[in-house]
């Protein structure tokens, strides 16, 4: 036998050694997010939070009677926040699936 | 009435009118098929888990492989504390949607998913114990959840809109995403579906063609399969990400 450590080393890193051949890191669970779901939640999180600031902005408006410019407000606001949301997402997304660095690159306009 | 696409989704009730004070709280086929999804779900593990082997059987191992999975997620997502927190109430909102989607598969089953007062219920779930474990456990600082750090004071406050706007578009699409997958995905179905007994009845080189809806209904059956197992993954690993928030607010 090659390697010269004590055997109980061997059983020490044995459970460090099993995750590794198992290709486990800190994410063990995540299927691949398909390029529709993913469009699918651009969309949902956009056009949410566009109706909540609607909504948000027509509330301010019935109480304290701003007609119209709670609701104008509210949907730039809104408009915002789904841009934030997208923005979240799609950075969420990124950190998850870093891109290949081999990939060929792609030319842009520039080139 | 079998062509209509719409008509899966009718709720009909099965028992006689039960009124709980203002509650119409009548047993319908909606009740019926989440009651069979809690049901299957909770029976299943029952009898999976019946031996408690330490090697397990084939049954076992199912409900193994699926506990290790959500608990995986969710200590990925919100951490060993979102595990201790959490865990049972992620586990039990997976499996129930995962097994309505399932049963919603079975042709002239109803899928209560497909209505978006479960979904949305559901949704406002998640939203409501996000407020309240939050407040209740950070207090105020569960507000740091609005000030994002490193934001120049001048705009400040359009930033904390903006970010109140965000908070409160999460169940919304929350509940939709499911909702609206589930209603998409058997809606189309139907109307592929109904495309092959309408052509048939054509006859002739119709009847020839009518191979083609039948190819694309096992096609797409076979999708929304998938689809009913992601979008269960999908609400439970947000139901994660929101939950952390309110265990480690501030970004």
């Amino acid at each position: 036998m090659a390697d010269r450590n004590p055997p109980e080393d061997r059983l020490d890193n044995l459970r460090s050694r099993v995750a590794k051949a198992r290709g486990e890191t800190s994410s063990t669970s995540q299927p691949p997010d398909s390029a529709a779901s993913l469009a699918f939640r651009f969309g949902g999180e956009f056009g949410a939070a566009i109706l909540v600031g609607a909504l948000l902005g027509y509330g301010v408006d019935f109480f304290i009677h701003t007609s119209p410019w709670g609701l104008v407000a509210g949907l730039v606001l809104g408009f915002a926040a789904g841009v934030v949301n997208i923005v979240r997402v799609a950075s969420a997304y990124n950190k998850a699936n870093p891109p290949d660095p081999n990939a060929p690159r792609i030319p842009d306009d520039d080139d | 009435m079998s062509n209509d696409p719409i008509h899966q989704f009718h709720i009909n009730p099965i028992s006689p009118p039960i009124h709980l004070g203002a509650v119409d709280a009548t047993f319908t086929n909606a009740s019926l098929f989440m009651v069979a999804g809690v049901a299957v779900a909770s029976g299943f593990m029952a009898w999976a888990m019946r031996s408690q082997a330490l090697v397990p059987n084939r049954a076992q191992s199912v409900a193994e492989i699926g506990y290790g999975f959500i608990h995986g997620m969710v200590k990925d997502a919100a951490g060993e504390e979102g595990v201790k927190r959490f865990f049972p109430f992620v586990f039990t909102l997976f499996t129930f949607i995962f097994m309505a989607n399932m049963l919603g598969m079975f042709p002239y089953w109803f899928a209560p998913t497909s209505q978006i007062i479960v979904t949305a219920t559901m949704a406002l779930m998640v939203f409501f114990t996000v407020l309240i474990i939050g407040i209740g456990k950070n207090g105020f600082k569960f507000l740091k959840l609005f000030v994002p750090s490193g934001v120049p004071i001048y705009i400040l406050p359009f930033v904390v809109l903006i970010e109140i706007i965000s908070f409160f578009s999460r169940p919304l699409s929350h509940a939709v995403r499911l909702w609206a997958n589930v209603l998409a995905g058997h809606l189309v179905l139907k109307v592929f579906a109904g495309f092959v007994p309408m052509m048939a009845a054509a006859g002739g080189l119709v009847l020839v063609g009518s191979i083609l809806p039948l190819t694309m209904t096992v096609a797409l059956y076979a999708l929304e399969f998938l689809v009913a197992f992601l979008q269960a993954y999908v609400f439970a690993l947000l139901t994660c990400i929101y939950l952390n928030d309110a265990l480690h607010p501030g970004h």
